[in-house]
């Protein structure tokens, strides 16, 4: 999820964020090495590295659970619907803090007070979760997940905004497209990774039990810890760069109107409904899917993960090729349909068929990065550009809460009623 | 059902069901007289009656099935069911459900693995065609019976052991045995279990053991609970099989020669199996029956939503495109009389 809201940013980020941010002052006489300049292109490039992996850590975390799936039911001893709800308690405090983000960053904390704070809510947030594990508490571990969730989306703003202030002009689409690489880039590693740190952890402490969990979710965190360093050095580079180029703090420039809600009209109404049930039917199998694998395709534990993976390494390099496509040729509602239909065979084929599930999940991938290039622009058309900003908050939050709400419910689904039906129930969304 | 019947003492157990259809009598003779087995027989009148004098068993019988069991840990001696001490299944009986319980411990456990526990068939038979409530809910005719063999507080002799039961059939030789998995898309009422086996006889008149590749680690099976199961291995079994005084009795001493023995290990546990050790408890489930195994079919609930779902999506687009067509044609309609 967190990388929705990047991609949301990354694919509409120069309409929402170009009109500020502070043009930069090129009156700076001294002449520095190239890797300390702010205006030459090995310092940018280190700039870019870090903003990459200032995302990296909270995307990798988000997907450890349904890395640990089988795991973490079998070591917290609960059902599907509790473990759906780890999920469900990310998404709560997104359905509200879809509106303040960029109000917070740009009134209340500036950007790199900002990132740092988020980037500690991410940290102490994945620690209480690996603690809630080691101390067999599930309701700490839900917690954990709630505090993670506020740092989590947060972030991705920052990082959008830190991208906005640094990189405005030519290059920035191409940086909000490594950005949004980079996040998927983290979610892959976390689904292969994970299982095997697992079992070695397992090794190392000879049996398995909450304790295990809990310690490989601590390994887990240190990715974390990793982007919070790296929000700090990029906190310490930009103030460094705003000394030097007298350049102005970033700000997302991003204005939520609550009361522009009333004014919304049936169309932009139809797009929220199609992305909460899309993205419903993608992410929740996505959390759900590797028991799925391994028990109806016989897949062995890193199979299932590599295939689990497969939607998410299928979109980093298709998301910019689509995105290009459908600006070239417009016609959005067309494409939209046809990622539809395309998810719905899919899940059809998932759900029916014994046919190499590789097929139906790269088919899924490609909807999936269809979708959204063609989904998230389709909203500035239907709304005036003053509006935007709420249109975006809105079906962001409309987005966390249908997620929370569908992950319980496929947790539920697939406890009493088994997979057949979740699928059902998925190709119903879609639809 | 009816228990011991025309004997007057619980020391030994043996329980009658019949099932009585239009033209036809099903016999499932249960009993824990040496090794726990069951006699099957299928007879051709709605009379028919079982008359035992303890030696001799039934007058008319075309067929045949029976099943002999052995429980064994991989790496370690088996435990002979035939050796096992079993309880009187007099006061298990529950006429209402149709239900009763074979319990044992072994007459002699040096190892004291059984201390706490017990091994139980707990046999149920059914009135009606319908479905059990709990997991793994298998689905049942009248004509069939439901064997769930329960390992309840038994300590395993190794740290990563695994039970592996054994299962074995006496045929009238001729009858060709096959062991069919066949993978399901349908997992509805077995939530994540995809895999169902048949072992059954060919042709179809014989008996036939059915169930779903997992077994339960809790008394209220839950999806979580599943304990994987494996089946392995159809053999023609030629070894001797543990005493069992009914297969004796119904089959003579032609067993191995003129009936062929064949034999089925199943093993509980997967590749992380450690649910076992944790929970002490196990339960997998079998239907046991004659003739065609009863399949899964899709419900009602999950059809009518893909009707509604998938149909209406279709239909819209249907009626949509035909709109379009028609305006199209109005709109050509309209262009003509400039033409």
């Amino acid at each position: 999820v967190a990388a929705m809201a990047e991609e949301e940013r990354a694919l509409l980020g120069p309409a929402g964020g170009d009109d500020d941010g502070g043009g930069g002052s090129l009156g700076s006489p001294r002449a520095l090495p190239a890797v300390c300049d702010p205006r030459r292109l090995p310092h940018r490039l280190l700039v870019l590295t870090l903003m990459c992996f200032l995302g990296f850590g909270s995307c990798f975390c988000y997907d450890n659970p349904a890395a640990l799936q089988t795991q973490v039911q079998r070591d917290m001893k609960v059902n599907t619907a509790q473990f759906m709800a780890l999920y469900a308690w990310y998404s709560w405090p997104n359905v509200v803090l879809c509106f303040f983000g960029g109000f917070l960053i740009d009134r209340v904390f500036g950007i790199r007070l900002g990132t740092v704070i988020f980037s500690i809510f991410v940290c102490v947030g994945q620690v209480i979760f690996a603690l809630g594990a080691l101390l067999n508490t599930f309701w700490l571990m839900d917690m954990g997940r709630f505090i993670f969730g506020i740092g989590g989306e947060s972030l991705a703003v920052a990082q959008n905004t830190y991208a906005v202030s640094w990189f405005k002009g030519k290059e920035l689409n191409l940086v909000f497209g490594l950005q949004l690489s980079m996040a998927r880039i983290g979610s892959t590693v976390n689904m292969n990774i994970m299982g095997w740190i697992y079992s070695r952890v397992r090794d190392l402490l000879g049996y398995t039990g909450p304790s295990t969990l809990g310690l490989t979710l601590m390994i887990g965190g240190l990715t974390c810890l990793f982007s919070l360093a790296c929000a700090l050095i990029l906190a310490y580079l930009d103030k460094r760069a705003e000394k030097l180029l007298c350049k102005e703090q970033g700000k997302t420039g991003e204005v939520i109107k609550l009361t522009d809600v009333k004014d919304f009209s049936l169309s932009l109404w139809l797009i929220f409904v199609i992305c909460v049930c899309y993205y419903a039917a993608v992410f929740p199998f996505i959390g759900l899917g590797k028991v799925f694998f391994i028990e109806k395709f016989k897949f062995s534990s890193q199979e299932a993960s590599a295939i689990n993976s497969i939607v998410y390494i299928i979109s980093v390099p298709m998301s910019p090729v689509f995105g290009l496509l459908v600006d070239k040729l417009g016609k959005n509602i067309i494409w939209v349909l046809c990622a539809v239909v395309t998810t719905l065979a899919s899940h059809v084929m998932l759900a029916f068929t014994f046919w190499n599930p590789w097929i139906a999940m790269c088919l899924l991938g490609v909807a999936y990065s269809l979708l959204a290039c063609a989904l998230w622009p389709m909203v500035a058309f239907v709304v005036p550009e003053h509006q935007l900003g709420t249109a975006y908050g809105f079906m962001q939050s409309i987005q966390n809460l249908g997620l929370a709400i569908i992950a319980i419910a496929a947790g539920m689904i697939l406890d009493t009623r088994g997979y057949l039906f979740l699928e059902v129930f998925f190709s119903a969304c879609v639809c | 059902m009816q228990y011991n019947p025309g004997w007057n003492n619980s020391s030994v157990n043996l329980l009658h069901v019949r099932a009585v259809g239009p033209s036809d009598t099903l016999h499932y003779i249960w009993s824990s007289i040496g090794a726990p087995a069951v006699l099957l027989v299928a007879t051709e009148s709605r009379t028919s009656s079982l008359g035992i004098n303890w030696t001799q068993l039934l007058s008319s019988a075309p067929a045949g099935y029976s099943e002999a069991q052995t429980l064994e840990e991989l790496f370690y001696p088996t435990y002979d069911l035939s050796d096992f001490s079993w309880d009187s299944v007099n006061h298990t009986l529950n006429h209402t459900a149709l239900m009763a319980e074979f319990t044992g411990t072994p007459a002699a456990d040096p190892s004291g693995s059984f201390s706490n526990g017990s091994l139980a068939f707990r046999v149920t038979a059914y009135e009606a065609s319908g479905r059990d409530r709990p997991l793994p809910s298998l689905l049942h005719t009248a004509n069939s019976s439901k064997v769930e063999f329960v390992l309840a507080g038994v300590a395993p002799r190794g740290n990563s052991s695994q039970f592996v039961l054994e299962v074995a059939t006496v045929e009238e030789t001729g009858v060709v045995q096959k062991l069919r998995s066949a993978r399901s898309i349908d997992d509805e009422y077995t939530p994540t279990i995809f895999e169902v086996s048949h072992w059954g006889g060919r042709p179809s008149m014989s008996g036939f053991l059915q169930w779903k590749a997992t077994a339960y680690g809790s008394q209220t099976p839950r999806r979580e609970d599943n304990i994987q199961c494996r089946s392995r291995g159809l053999q023609a079994a030629n070894w001797t099989l543990p005493v069992s005084s009914v297969v004796r009795a119904y089959f003579g001493e032609g067993v191995g020669s003129t009936y062929t023995v064949s034999a089925i290990n199943i093993s509980f546990g997967g590749e992380d199996g450690k649910v076992y050790q944790e929970k002490r408890y196990l339960s997998w489930s079998a239907l046991l029956g004659f003739g065609q195994p009863p399949k899964d079919t899709f419900s009602p609930l999950v059809i009518s939503i893909m009707a509604v779902a998938l149909g209406t999506p279709m239909g819209m687009l249907l009626v949509g495109s035909c709109l379009v067509l028609l305006a199209q044609r109005k709109r050509y309609s309209e262009y003509e009389p400039i033409n």
